[in-house]
């Protein structure tokens, strides 16, 4: 658990890295006057991975996924609620006698 | 709706109970939320729990909910001193409480004290017009008298005004299939297809029913709705299967003269018949032979 949050952290962190490191490289080709053709490559090779740390981290770290198919072996209904309001107490239940003690004390 | 996780979870909580070891409130309030109708059970747990002083006093403000759903239990189980000394316990504490006035109302009709409960029903109702328990209270009470006709025009009074309630329209479509009512209960189902489409069981019922008017057009009504529930349970569902295997065979009886759609039911029939067989040497191997020969039977005869 502890891992899992460590390195969502560290991907985060590249990211945010990754993207000074491209405001910082704009800056230095303003100042040479030239065209900004796209981050270097170490940053992109940056971003990536942090890409895939985060990606990572939010998969493992929040447990068991739930099924979401209504018909899955753990999602499916197996019967329906009773209609507690309508119940009756009119049944063959009288004939039958529950052996419990019955002091309250 | 109970699912599979739910019901899994119950019967290990309830084996942990039955076995000695703790967890009888987790289990009432299980039972409670899924609106079950456990009463032995409830009663027997919620009796041993409310009569130990001190478990009772360790549930706090709860105990009160577990007063009221063991008395209910105990009239369910038919031991009404027990439940009458739950409600005066109850009275003692909420003194002119409605909900304590409907379980006395409640356990005079389980004595079977008609009028008394009658009255003490009309009563409350004086006070609050529109309470949905008491109405449902005194269908049931008519219901339990036998007098079935009474139970279904107070249902459809009630229906009239709270027209959102699909338990109501549920007992009411139950009510009329045991009377032989299959028209009325088919709108009644088709009222619970509206409100919940995504529950398979209703689109079964509502199938049934159809299939049991009979006639070419609910055959073939019956027959969607039976597919419906093949698509909503993912193909589990081995009574929706037989049905498309009976409808099929019953349209091809009676359109026997005419050659229409011939190729498309004779497709859907083999399709379910041989989902049926899979599903039934899975189950049970020892009676794939008896499905065999229904099956060849139902072809033989279409």
């Amino acid at each position: 658990m502890g891992f899992s949050h460590a390195v969502g952290v560290v991907g985060v962190l590249m990211l945010a890295h990754a993207a000074y490191a491209t405001i910082q490289y704009r800056s230095l080709l303003k100042i040479t006057e030239e065209q900004f053709m796209g981050p270097p490559i170490t940053v992109v090779v940056e971003l990536v991975a942090g890409l895939f740390f985060c990606l990572w981290a939010a998969l493992t770290v929040p447990g068991k996924f739930l099924l979401i198919l209504p018909q899955s072996d753990e999602n499916r209904v197996v019967a329906l609620p009773f209609n507690l309001d309508f119940m009756i107490f009119n049944h063959r239940g009288k004939a039958f006698s529950l052996g419990i003690d019955m002091k309250i004390k | 709706m109970v699912s599979k996780t739910e019901e899994d979870q119950l019967i290990r909580l309830e084996n942990q109970v039955e076995n000695g070891g703790g967890g009888a409130w987790e289990y009432l309030c299980l039972v409670r939320k899924l609106k079950l109708r456990l009463s032995d059970k409830v009663f027997k747990y919620g009796f041993a729990l409310l009569s130990d002083p001190k478990k009772r006093s360790a549930l706090g403000p709860e105990e009160w909910t577990l007063y009221e759903q063991v008395a209910i239990a105990a009239m369910d189980c038919q031991h009404l001193d027990v439940a009458k000394e739950y409600i005066k316990v109850l009275q003692g504490k909420f003194r002119e409480s409605k909900r304590v006035g409907r379980l006395e109302a409640i356990l005079l009709e389980a004595k079977g004290r008609w009028a008394e409960a009658e009255k003490a029903y009309s009563s409350l109702l004086e006070d609050n017009q529109f309470d949905q328990v008491i109405h449902k209270r005194r269908v049931a009470m008519a219901k339990a008298q036998g007098n079935l006709s009474g139970a279904i025009e107070w249902l459809n009074k009630y229906l009239e005004i709270f027209m959102a309630d699909h338990d109501a329209w549920r007992e009411l479509a139950e009510i009329y299939v045991s009377l032989q009512m299959y028209k009325q209960a088919a709108f009644c189902y088709e009222e619970l297809l509206l409100s919940h489409p995504t529950i398979p069981l209703y689109h079964l019922s509502y199938a049934d029913v159809l299939y049991t008017l009979g006639g070419v057009e609910n055959l073939h009504a019956a027959k969607k709705y039976y597919a419906a529930t093949i698509d909503l349970t993912g193909g589990k569902n081995n009574r929706a299967l037989f049905g498309i295997c009976l409808c099929a065979s019953a349209l091809a009886q009676l359109t026997r003269g005419r050659n229409k759609d011939d190729k498309e039911n004779s497709e859907l029939q083999s399709l379910s018949a041989e989902a049926l067989e899979k599903a039934y040497k899975q189950q049970s191997p020892t009676n794939v032979s008896v499905l065999s020969s229904a099956l060849r039977s139902l072809k033989v005869s279409s």
